[in-house]
């Protein structure tokens, strides 16, 4: 009865019979590499979940250099599942980063940044480097001991800029050091100014993606006829979304499974007087980088050593960014992305694998 | 004619370029030392010790160990010279050496005994606090025992030498040069620094009490003191012995072979029953603190956090350490208080991490529930997907 209603008062104000027919007309390619079009879904799934138990963190948590571990504390000892929370929004924001990881890493060896989908590229990039500005705001928020040194690590390094080194540094840091003011501002850009640009950055990868559909790989291609057109293809609604579906609640059940057996633990509390713990380190994902920057010499032909490394790495990030305009589109030109891909890939493997075997914190 | 050759002999052995050399190399080590002197910074020099206690001749002479320490004081013991240099600085060490075993066989002639540069060194001396110096805390026994652990030099005082190298096995020593804790004691903490002497058996109890107050309190409001007094033992020595102080054990307090009490007490001898019953406290108040520490460490390793529980456990062994400190009463009474508060502290601390096991364990059942139900989603989901055309 209410039904009956709800619905045409609806359909005269939202575009929503316009959109549900669009979606029911949605196809996707079926091939065998349609399983890395997953990854895209998972990662958005996991940022849902960011934002909800984000906003639920909230309500408890307290951004003060006096009162952020012990309010992280209430909420792990005291707030009814705020062991819960806590855990999936730390665990989660670990398997978003993987998950993009993934699927940059996917959309590289199967050729998606093709023409016209560079601004996809480009914005899931874009995105990805969010993801990690995520990761490195969030990390100091519980004002432990292990986040505390490492976040003075990791802004030690944007002093090695050169010009505008000490501005950086000030900037990430609101001050000289890392302090209570640092924890707010990081604060800040983890939970209004990051959100607010991730947001609209999906929106418009989201737009992307529906406008040119999914990429189907050359070689599918290639053996299609060079027809795009003749291509298997499963409707989006509600074969696709059914399979997401799938995936979403199994990265859910482990989600759950992960928080239970392994609640992400909360350390001690800072203390800015104390010595650095020995073998401090950052999170997995910046564990390549930050061992990399360990291997530089103090000096390479008159330039210092670190300031090398991250121009290095900046210029391969930008490189990155700017694939789709800067690779050819021949097939030799496509078997140097993958050759380079696996490069990075190997490399960032081996480096995070080197820092994992030396001394924990 | 002998007498002239052997005055030429003497000559021709001084002028040897050896001899020379050495007497070379002493001039060169003592100046090179003195730079880093604390009387070279405050502008003294080799004159201001060596030609005023040669009377001033003009030439420099080794200062006879007897007039080394009156030389030190004659600016040591002036307070209006001493204020020139630091206004809070002592000027009674040369009185007090005067009343030290060292300083009184000093005066009567004994040149063996310590004396001012034995401590502080000659040319190199340094402030007390500086690290480096012979009598910092960190260095005083090494320092006293370069002296009193070598037997060779204490067998003719009658001394023997094993107070350094007991005092290296105490808990003292152990907080001292392991720890770094100069507060610590060290010889001079207990025997004086100018005005060493051993402390009689008399006075052990008040060198001890300066760190021990609340045990010193207790052992003078117990029985034992009058019985101590009455038979001349050492209050502290009974138990504790003197340089080699080991760290206490529950297992001191009892009648079996081995503990402390037994030396005096048995079974039948007064007091057996409190000896029993102050262990019993300590044991199970021992015991619940253990079996408090592995629950809690157990809920911790699985990832719950148990801080309530951790303060309580801390709260705990503080009741345990003062109920080891009511010991020195010798009576049952406030020792059972004690260890009563620190029992339910203990069991606060118990409860705490059996709670966080039991939460751990219904956070499993819900996970289980959790993952059956989304097991059976995801089969019909897949069951969906496959009937799907």
């Amino acid at each position: 009865m209410m039904r009956g209603r709800l619905q045409p008062w609806l359909e005269e104000r939202l575009p929503i019979a316009d959109l549900i027919d669009a979606l029911r007309h949605k196809t996707v390619p079926h091939h065998r590499y349609s399983f890395w079009y997953y990854f895209g879904g998972m990662t958005l799934f996991l940022f849902g979940i960011q934002v909800g138990t984000g906003a639920l963190l909230l309500l408890y948590y307290r951004p003060s250099a006096t009162e952020a571990y012990e309010s992280v504390q209430f909420i792990m000892t005291r707030v009814p599942f705020g062991w819960l929370i806590r855990s999936v929004h730390a665990w989660s924001a670990n398997l978003m980063v993987a998950c993009a990881f993934a699927h940059l890493f996917s959309v590289l060896f199967l050729h998606a940044y093709r023409r016209p989908r560079e601004l996809t590229w480009v914005s899931g990039a874009a995105l990805l480097l969010l993801t990690l500005a995520f990761g490195f705001t969030g990390y100091l928020l519980p004002w432990n001991e292990v986040s505390f040194f490492a976040t003075r690590v990791g802004t030690d390094i944007a002093a090695t800029v050169p010009g505008a080194g000490d501005f950086l540094v000030r900037f990430l840091r609101g001050g000289k050091d890392v302090t209570g003011a640092t924890l707010t501002r990081l604060f800040g850009f983890h939970v209004a100014i990051l959100p607010a640009v991730a947001t609209l950055l999906i929106g418009l990868h989201l737009l992307l993606v529906q406008r040119h559909g999914m990429s189907v790989p050359p070689s599918v291609e290639a053996q299609a006829g060079k027809d795009p057109g003749t291509v298997r293809a499963m409707p989006f609604l509600p074969h696709f979304l059914l399979r997401d579906l799938f995936a979403w609640t199994a990265v859910l059940a482990l989600l759950a499974a992960l928080s239970t057996f392994y609640p992400w633990e909360l350390g001690t509390k800072a203390d800015a007087f104390a010595p650095a713990p020995a073998g401090i380190r950052p999170e997995w994902y910046f564990l390549w980088a930050f061992q990399a920057l360990k291997y530089m010499p103090p000096e390479v032909a008159g330039i210092n050593g670190e300031a090398v490394a991250v121009a290095a790495m900046s210029a391969g990030a930008l490189a990155a960014l700017l694939l789709p305009f800067v690779a050819g589109h021949t097939a030799r030109s496509r078997r140097t992305v993958v050759w380079l891909g696996l490069v990075a890939g190997a490399f960032m493997t081996a480096m995070t694998w080197l820092a994992l075997s030396g001394p924990t914190p | 004619m002998k007498r002239a050759v052997t005055a030429a002999w003497i000559v021709l052995v001084f002028l040897m370029p050896s001899h020379l050399a050495w007497a070379q190399g002493g001039l060169e080590a003592a100046t090179a030392a003195f730079k880093d002197d604390v009387h070279a910074t405050a502008g003294l020099t080799c004159d201001s010790c060596h030609l005023a206690s040669a009377g001033g001749g003009g030439q420099y002479a080794a200062i006879p160990r007897t007039a080394i320490a009156p030389g030190c004081a004659r600016c040591h013991s002036d307070p209006a010279y001493m204020r020139t240099f630091d206004p809070q600085v002592r000027v009674d060490q040369f009185a007090q050496y005067l009343t030290s075993g060292h300083g009184r066989r000093m005066a009567a002639g004994e040149v063996r005994v310590a004396t001012c540069s034995d401590c502080h060194a000659a040319h190199g001396i340094t402030r007390v606090r500086d690290p480096r110096a012979p009598v910092a805390a960190a260095n005083v026994a090494t320092t006293c025992a370069r002296c009193h652990g070598d037997a060779a030099r204490m067998a003719p005082f009658g001394r023997d030498a094993a107070p350094p190298v007991d005092w290296s096995a105490s808990v003292h020593a152990a907080a001292l040069v392991k720890r770094g804790d100069t507060s610590a004691p060290t010889c001079n903490s207990c025997h004086g620094s100018h005005g060493a002497t051993p402390p009689g058996v008399a006075d052990v109890a008040t060198v001890c009490a300066q760190c021990h107050t609340r045990e010193a309190e207790l052992f003078r409001a117990s029985p034992k003191n009058a019985i101590f007094e009455a038979i001349g033992q050492g209050e502290c020595l009974a138990c504790h012995g003197n340089h080699r102080v080991e760290s206490p054990a529950d297992a001191w307090i009892g009648l079996e072979e081995g503990a402390v009490c037994a030396q005096c007490h048995d079974e039948v001898l007064g007091g057996a029953q409190t000896i029993r019953t102050v262990r019993q406290q300590l044991d199970r108040l021992s015991a619940a603190l253990s079996s408090a520490d592995a629950v809690l460490t157990r809920s911790e390793e699985a990832g719950m956090l148990v801080d309530d529980g951790r303060l309580a456990l801390r709260e705990a062994r503080e009741h345990l350490l003062h109920s080891r400190v009511l010991v020195h009463a010798f009576a049952e009474k406030p020792l059972s208080d004690m260890a009563a508060q620190g029992a339910a502290a203990a069991r606060r601390a118990q409860d705490a991490g059996e709670d966080a096991m039991r939460d751990l364990q219904v956070r499993r059942r819900g996970l289980s529930v959790a993952t059956l139900l989304v097991l059976a989603f995801l089969a019909t989901l897949g069951l969906k997907i496959r009937r799907l055309p």
